[in-house]
This record gives structure tokens, sequence and C-alpha cells, in this order.
């Protein structure tokens, strides 16, 4: 889809054009699911768990449901669904037993959401409570309790995962490349470090919130603030044994998602309640709190990384373990396991690897995509890892980094040859570190230095993505002509705050050669309405549903012509056009208007020529494969997004206080459709990125109860967080199979802004960070050596992960 | 929790009285409301009753003489205060700590009162009125005491009013020259936050004060510093007054080491 235009010679793409969306979002116009009310609606609650673990002996609603107002009553007994993506292994209400704290255990619906909640309160659950296993590294011990013991039985997508029965590893994603043990054999240096990070939750500014009524002759619809729709649906039919064409799934203007809305949710939930409620309308808006421990989250991961290099300070071979903690169920996390699996040494080359990487249940609030699948997570072990290598051989971290990066002729841990066009990772460290001017202090950092007393220090770090999704990833748009010749564009991918609908609208518009004005993009998406899109994940969307616009603009055009070709009876080879007209190129006064084909053309004597004008437009992944299991060779990824970011940071060595003084973060996104929102999106997942780093987490009780289920201690950061000064820049190393060279970077920049954090905070102060978050406490014990605060996961001994010893020489 | 309650909003101070007395079990006054309500939210009060002050005459009023001092009504926000001319010119130590809390759009809607009247060991207005030596004055329907904020709170959320009485007015005593002074607060991020530990250092008339809070059941005042005491004395009598704890935002250790440094970068910063 690449064409080799510059951008200079183009009319929308590359460009910063008007974001329809935002007048509506800002005057609070826009429409949202939690602004819908139905005629006869109700209003769901739900009883949760306060226990981590424990068998549900007994549930009694009998006060509840005489209490007025209440319409339906639902217990995980009477529902006997499970729903998943990749694991089947959740219920809509816990059955049996619960799993973690927060699992809702009986739903309430009553015409009001008071009612809904007095009888949840009058609903009363006997437990016996369970020993529960909380922290991920004990749940591999053999003598743990099982979250899944009938694991076993579950279904599970094959071609991709392996769950292990008995155990409580839902999948082992294993990689082989090479032969690593004759490479560390060889190795001059051995260097071993674990690394960690809890889990975080999304907060999206829009809850979770969906409508659903099941109305007769079972034709479900839905309502919901879904980033997804069809996979709503599909996962829907699958769990109620419903045909696809009895469920309609409609996706409003949403508030935000970062993958926490990905697959199914609350759906299923208000489903149930309302045809236990005779087809009324069931409304359910999860609260912060909810958002936290009902609803997913990020996984917690524990990172080892064994790397031996040579004398040249070249990576021969990397040894590497993860453990993923995906909480009570893993439907998501097996996922995102194995796409942080087969990019898990970051963007260099890794001659020699093994990779071993595990999902493992616990009986905590459950994890789920987020922004970066997993690879904010690894990447936090991976360039805290080359920096600290990099220290060990006595390298600096940056050339050692530009070493080993990835460049045309390398081949991926997964096999894959890296060439001129996969993008350049080297340029996005250099361009990054040239914006800091890495490697010494300005005369004015030095004046800053000596004036307040603080160290400064500047780190960077690299980063790569690719959309994780199944191999055979399809997407289409359809557009359709109004009779004024403007064009409708519909398609389901959803725009939760993106921005795609704006590029794609850029795209569709170039293609046609069409003013911006004439083009609308539907923003509600509708499975009954829109053409499929398996899901808006992965930083795909722009990608595929790019190249199936400009398909679909084709398409339009190529109908068109076929229609004037017809009235102005000439060759359609000799058929141009502009914005409103299709005329004879030779005979350009010859002519036909857009607007008068564009519902099907009248001749002067009342025959009719044509028809409604429209363009489809379809697109599949091209040549990925599935990867082996047993080696994890293949062909994993549409496109490799790569970039960098280096961050100067002052730091008080007495207090652990530190500022971002600036960042600056270099991505390769091939083409910059709409550089405005590119830069939105670097800034936006900069400062969640650096939200993760300085203060989210988890905090668990021993008990597994959550310490810090809301903002008041969960804090994430605000625009007083921001660094002092930010720079964005792209490199445009066009994708050959990108619309107009372009690729996805949505999640790309929240990853690596932790580490590049920690590089540039160990640059400082030396001290060595292999936790996050990096609160002031965290850097003021690490400058004293002292333990870290392992409070992020119950106080379990083994739940502390230490750092192992100094770099050593081998043998 | 949503749940119905009775919103009674007396115009007269014998009323409130009656009512505060009459609802001693089931009711709580409203100022602000900013901490009152997401506990009704969170269903940690279940309230029949929410009795609210805003409605009395001068609640809101904020006056100041040469003689008396700053008189602040139970209404007065914390914006109100940071708006007031006076305020900023004569308690500039006052507007310092009005200015760590929350955010902005909490503090056009939070009290000064109510965040001391609340007692919660990280209240941002506390150290101020401790260190400039306000005093609290206190209403029931049988009359009116006043006592000094050193004397005001008795533990976490809990103060030495009794049931039927509350906070009428706060006074700060007026003074020859307005006392220096600067309040550093440690948080977890640059926005709105509860304080790990907070410190309000002052200098006035040569008295050297300094006020803690999130490092004590309740805020505490040190008011035994001397003129020629050293760093580590000073940050030794600081620290004998408070006992932090640890928790999820910090550990007793950090709070520790904190608190002494906010002391010494306050004895170098207010002169």
């Amino acid at each position: 889809m690449f064409d080799t235009v510059k951008t200079s010679d183009l009319s929308h793409v590359g460009k910063n054009g008007h974001r329809e969306d935002t007048i509506e979002k800002l005057t609070g116009e826009a429409m949202y699911v939690s602004d819908m009310l139905l005629p006869g609606m109700l209003h769901a609650q739900l009883k949760k768990s306060p226990h981590a673990r424990a068998k549900i002996v007994k549930i009694d609603y009998s006060k509840a449901a005489a209490l007025p107002g209440v319409r339906a009553i639902v217990t995980g007994d009477e529902l006997d669904y499970r729903l998943g993506l990749y694991v089947v292994d959740k219920r809509i209400l816990a059955r049996g037993e619960v799993r973690h704290f927060g699992e809702a255990v009986v739903a309430v619906a009553a015409d009001t959401a008071e009612q809904a909640r007095a009888a949840v309160d009058a609903i009363e659950v006997e437990y016996e409570v369970l020993p529960p296993v909380l922290h991920h590294m004990d749940a591999l011990k053999d003598d743990a309790p099982l979250v899944h013991p009938e694991l076993g039985s579950y279904d599970y997508m094959a071609a991709a995962f392996t769950p292990k029965p008995g155990t409580n590893i839902a999948n082992h994603t294993k990689l082989r490349k090479g032969d690593v043990d004759k490479a560390f054999a060889e190795s001059e240096w051995i260097i071993e470090r674990e690394y960690s990070c809890p889990s975080v939750q999304h907060v999206p500014m829009e809850t979770h919130v969906a409508i659903v009524q099941w109305g007769k002759g079972d034709k479900v619809n839905i309502w919901s603030s879904a980033q997804s729709p069809f996979t709503v649906r599909n996962l829907f039919c699958h769990a109620f044994g419903l045909s696809h064409s009895q469920v309609r799934v409609q996706v409003p203007y949403v508030g935000g998602g970062f993958g926490g809305k990905a697959g199914i949710g609350i759906e299923p939930l208000c489903a149930v309640l309302s045809r236990k409620a005779g087809g009324r309308p069931v409304k359910f808006q999860a609260s912060r709190e909810e958002e936290f421990s009902l609803l997913p989250c990020r996984s917690a991961l524990t990172y080892r990384i064994k790397t031996g290099v040579s004398a040249t300070g070249k990576i021969v071979a990397q040894h590497m373990t993860m453990y993923w903690d995906s909480g009570a169920y893993a439907d998501y996390a097996v996922n995102v396991t194995r796409a942080s699996g087969f990019s898990a040494s970051g963007p260099y080359e890794i001659p020699n690897a093994w990779l071993d990487a595990y999902t493992i249940y616990t009986n905590k609030p459950y994890g789920t995509a987020y922004r970066g699948f997993g690879h904010v997570e690894f990447h936090w072990a991976v360039e805290r890892h080359m920096e600290l290598v990099a220290q060990a051989i006595g390298m600096d971290p940056f050339v050692f980094r530009l070493k080993n990066a990835l460049r045309p002729g390398s081949l991926t841990m997964t096999g894959e040859e890296i060439t001129e066009h996969t993008g350049n990772v080297i340029k996005c460290l250099e361009e990054a570190a040239k914006a800091i001017c890495y490697g010494n202090l300005t005369d004015e950092e030095k004046a800053r230095q000596k004036k307040t007393g603080w160290k400064i220090g500047k780190g960077v770090a690299a980063l790569q993505k690719a959309p994780a999704m199944p191999p055979f990833t399809a997407t289409s748009v359809v557009l359709k002509m109004n009779e004024d010749g403007s064009v409708l564009v519909n398609l389901a991918l959803t725009d939760y705050g993106q921005g795609t609908y704006t590029s794609v609208r850029q795209i569709v518009a170039e293609r046609l050669g069409f003013p911006l004005e004439k083009i609308k993009v539907a923003f509600e998406s509708d499975t009954d309405r829109d053409p499929y899109d398996w899901q808006t994940v992965a930083s795909k969307g722009l990608l595929l549903s790019g190249n199936a616009a400009i398909l679909a603009a084709e398409d339009l055009i190529k109908n068109a012509y076929a229609v004037a070709g017809e009235i102005l009876h000439c060759n359609v080879c000799d058929l141009g056009h502009d914005g409103d007209k299709i005329f004879i190129k030779h005979h350009p006064k010859k002519s036909v208007s857009f607007a008068s084909m564009a519902v099907g053309h009248a001749l002067p004597n009342g025959n009719g020529v044509g028809g409604p004008l429209i363009g489809v437009g379809r697109y599949i992944a091209q040549g990925l494969s599935n990867l082996n299991k047993e080696d994890g060779q293949g062909n994993p990824a549409i496109d490799w997004t790569y970039g960098a970011h280096g961050i100067i940071v002052e730091v008080c060595e007495e207090t652990g206080e530190f500022h971002v003084l600036k960042i600056a973060s270099v991505y390769d996104v091939g083409r910059a459709i709409h550089p405005e929102i590119v830069r939105g999106q670097a800034i936006g997942g900069m400062l969640q990125g650096l939200g993760t780093a300085i203060c989210e987490g988890y905090i668990y009780d021993q008990q597994g109860r959550l310490l810090n289920p809301s903002f008041t201690d969960n804090k994430i950061p605000t625009a007083k967080d921001l660094p002092l000064e930010i720079e964005c820049f792209v490199v445009e190393t066009p994708q050959v199979d990108g619309p107009y060279g372009a690729r996805g970077v949505g999640e790309h920049s929240m990853i690596s802004v932790a580490p590049a954090l920690g590089n540039a905070i160990q640059k400082a102060t030396g001290a060595e960070i292999m936790h996050m978050p990096m609160r002031f406490e965290d850097v003021w014990r690490a400058l004293r050596h002292k333990d870290p605060i392992d409070n992020w996961i119950t106080k379990s001994p083994i739940g502390s992960c230490r750092s192992a010893p100094e770099a050593r020489p081998n043998g | 929790m949503v749940y119905e309650f009775r919103y009674l909003a007396p115009k007269s101070k014998a009323k409130l009285c009656a009512m505060l007395l009459e609802h001693a079990q089931d009711g709580k006054l409203l100022a602000g409301g900013t901490d009152l309500l997401p506990n009704i939210r969170n269903g940690v009060f279940r309230l029949k009753y929410v009795i609210d002050l805003k409605q009395l005459p001068g609640a809101a009023s904020l006056k100041y003489s040469q003689q008396d001092g700053l008189i602040l009504g139970p209404a007065v926000t914390i914006n109100d205060v940071l708006r007031n001319r006076t305020a900023r010119r004569l308690y500039p130590v006052l507007c310092d700590c009005a200015h760590e809390l929350a955010s902005h759009q909490i503090r056009n809607r939070a009290t000064v009162a109510g965040n001391v009247a609340n007692a919660s060991p990280c209240s941002d207005m506390a150290p101020a009125l401790l260190c400039l030596g306000a005093t609290a004055v206190i209403r029931s329907a049988t009359g009116q005491r006043t006592i000094p904020f050193t004397q005001f709170f008795a533990g976490v959320k809990k103060t030495v009013m009794l049931p039927g009485e509350f906070l009428e007015h706060i006074i700060i005593p007026p003074a020859a020259s307005p006392a220096a002074g600067r309040y550093l607060k440690l948080k977890r991020i640059a926005g709105h936050d509860l304080g790990i530990v907070g410190v309000l250092g002052t200098l006035q008339d040569g008295k050297r004060r300094f006020a803690v809070s999130s490092a004590a059941p309740t805020p505490v005042l040190v008011e035994n510093v001397a003129a020629g005491d050293d760093e580590s004395t000073v940050v030794k009598k600081v620290l004998a007054a408070v006992s932090p704890i640890s928790d999820v935002r910090s550990s007793k250790e950090y709070r520790e080491h904190m608190i002494g440094v906010f002391v010494q970068r306050l004895l170098q910063e207010v002169q």
C-alpha cells in the first residue's frame, strides 16, 4: 500500500486535519453509554467477594428479593457458561468458589440503582475461607493451592498456548534459538539479574459500562463501552450458544480503554439479568473502586535475564525467564505472555536465545491487555538490564545498545530477518540521545546542579513492539456515497480516543481526491451496520484499516467510473475526476457529477443507470504464521514499530526526590499520517508510562485484599507531573505494506519510559533500581543499599524480588 | 453508596445546636462536604440526617481586625482564604498551607473549619493554625468555649468537641509582624495528593515553631526549639514529638528521615 509520493505532494495525508470528535467531546455533546437511558431500563449492582479465595457455602437472597423495585437476582449456580478468547476460564459470576478479592458473586437488577444497592446489602453469602495463593512465585511451588483445579477441562486456543493442568501454569511459552550453552561457555562475561513490576490499573475516564436487552426470540441488543464490538458479539454468541444474527452490539463514543475494554467484559452479566427480568434492558456501570478489583488490571511480572557478552561487547547468549502473574483468570494474560515472549529481548539481536515465559494463576484480580501488551513491563527489565550489563563490562550503555541493536540483516528471536524497511531503531536511539545531549552536562545543567545540589543524570532506552494478533487478522471498510456526493465511511474499528478515525478520514480523502469536508467517518460502531473488524487493539488499527480504507476508496472510484463511462459513452480508461465530478480527460467539459450518480443516475429521458455507489475494502494480514510451540520460531509480526526515549532527571541524593527535566521521544512511524495525533499519542502514553514508573501499583495485604483500591492511594499522574520539557520526533522509514507507509504507534509511547528514567536516575546517583515503581522512597533506599520495601504483593519472603549479585567473570 | 437522608439547613445557631444534639448518633455536620460526601458514597457513614451549616448567618465570614486578628466562620473555604488580600499579606503561612491542600476544585468547596474538625492526621491547615497560635471557638446549646488548637485534636479523626458542639469560629491572633514560614509536603505525585509527611516551619518574633502532619495520630506542634539549638538538636526535638507509622504510602523509617530533612531545609530557608 506504500506510495513513494512525498508528504509535500499529498493533499491530506501528513497534514494536521481537523479532528471531528473534539468539539463534541469538549462540549459534552458526545453520547457515551454512561449517558444512555432506555425506556424500562433496570440498574444492576453486584455482591462481591471480600475474600481472595473461599468456598461459597450458601447464598441467601430471599430478603433482597422481597425488597421494592428488585426485578432479577442471579447467582453463579444458574449460569453454566464460560467466557474467554484464548483460555476459556472465566464464569459470569463466581460459582462454587471465589478466586479473587472483588469478584462478582451475586448480581441484582432493580428499578433504580439505590434499590439494587439495598438489595445487594440484604444478600447474605456464607463463605468458607480457604488459604489463597497470592504471589506468583509461591503459586509455582508443589504444595501451592490450585486456583483452577479443572484447568485440564477448559477450552483453549491450542495453536498458540500450552496450559499445564494440575499446576497453576495457565500457559508456558517457549523460545529456543541457536546453542545457548555453547555461547555462554564462550562468553567473556555473564550477567544475571531479576526485575519486577506490580499490577496496575488502566484508569479509563469512563468506567466499564454496558446496557443489554435480551429481547423476544433471544434477540439480544448490547450497547457497550467496548473496544471491539465484533469480538464482544463473537464471544457472547459462543458463550450463550446464540447465532451471530441474533446479537447486535453497538458502541458509541468510548471514554478510553487502554486494553481494559478489549475482548468481552460485563456484557454477559447484564444479559443474564435482562433475560431473568423478562427482557427489560439492564445497565451496569462500574464504580471507580470496581475498576480496581472487579475488572481486570495489568499483570505483574518477575523477569530474570542472564546475558552472555563477548569481549567486544556483543551479546552472544541470553537466557530469559518471565513469570507473569495473571491473577485469577488468564484468558488474556496468556496472550500477553506469548506476545512478550517473542519480543522479550527488546530491539536487540540475540544470536542464541532460550526463553521460558509462564502465565501463572494466583488469587488476585486478573490481568488483561494494557497499552503495550506486556512490553511496558518487560522493557523495564530489558532496558534496565542493558544499562547494568554495560556498566558491568565497562562500556557506555548507549554504545552497548547501538552495538547490539537490530539492523538490516539481523535475525529476531523468532528467526525473522530485519530489512531496511522494517524500521530503524538505531536512528531512534541516536535522535533521542542527541535531543538530551546524552553523555555530558551542558553549562546550564552544571550551573543548575551547583545551585540546587541535586544531581542531574541522563538516560536512554529503546523499545519495540509488533501487533499481537492472530496471523490471519482481517478488517474491512465500506464507503457509501450520499446524495450530494459526500461519503460516509463505515468501519468497526473503534476510535476510543486514539484518533484513528481522523487518520482514516484523511486516507479516504487522499485516495478519493476529495476535500476532507466531504468525508464523514461514522463514530458509532454497530455490528448490524458496519463491516467486520476483529478488535481495536495491538496498534494494528491504522495499518489494517488504513489499507482497507485505501482499497475501499479505489473500489468506490472504480464503481463510479463504470457508471460514468456508461453515461458519457466513453472508455473508462479515458476518465479522470476531481472532488465533484468525473470527466473525459481529452474532453474535460464532458463530465458527470458524483452527486448525480451517488444513488443512481437518471438519464434525460428518465431511464436509470448505475445505482447507489458503494466502495468495499478488505485487508488481511499477510505472511504471518503461528509460532512453533516448541521453539517459538515463526513470523508473528506484521510490522515492528521502534522507538526510544531520552530522559534528563535531577535527583536529590539525600531524599530520593527527583524531577524529570526533559523527555525526548522518537518513534519510527513509517509516515506520520497526522503529526499532531502522533504527538498526542506520544505525550499521552509517555505520561501514562511515567505514572507507572513513579507511583502506580496494587498493594495487597496478606489475605489478598487490595489495600489501595481507589484514587486515595492508587495515584495516577496529572498534567502537573509532565516533565518540564517534552520533545517528540518521528523517524520515517516507510512500511512497505503500511497505508502511505505508516505503522502504528498507539501503545509504543508508554513503553520504556520507566527504564529511561531508571537509567537516568542511576547515571545521576548510582542508584540501582530493579523494581517498579520508583517512588522517592525506593530511590532513597536504593542509594543506601537498603532492601526495597516489598509491599506490592503480601509480605511473602519469596515475594521479595531481590536482584542477583554483580556481574561475574565466566568460569 | 447512594441512599436517602434528610438534609437540614438551620438558619440559627440555636437550631443547629439542637439538631446536632438530637442527631448526634445518626447525623453529621456538612460544611464543604469534601470528606463527608465520599464517605457517604463509600458507605462509611449511614446517615439519616445531614446538617448543613452554610445557612447560618455569617458562616462564610472572613474578618480581620487589629485587635482580634483573623476570624474565620465555619463555611470559609480554602480558596476564600487564598483570595483574601489580608490573609495573604498578614498570614502568608496560612496561605502556604492552604495552597498545598488538594486541588483547586476541591479548595473551592473544602473549608478551613472542616479540614481541622475532621481531625485527619494529614490535615494541611492544622499545621498553620498550630504554629500561628490559633484558637477554636466551639459552640453548643448551652454556650461557647474557646480552646487553643494545641488542645483541639484528641486522636485520629477525633477532636475534643462533644456531641452537640460545632466549630463556630477559628481565630488567628494578630501579630506585630507576619510569621515567616514555609510548608513542605511530600507527595507521590505533583498534583492533588495526601501528604506522606508535611512539615511547616515558622519564625515569628525570633521564635521558631514546627508543625508536622501525617506523622502522628494528630497534627503535632513543636514549640520547644530554642534559638541556640543546632540543626541536629532541632531535628531530634521534632522527631521526639512525632510517631510515624508504616503504611501503603511510606515506611516509618522514610517518614522519619524526611521529617528530619524538611526540618533542616526549613531551618535554612525560613529566616
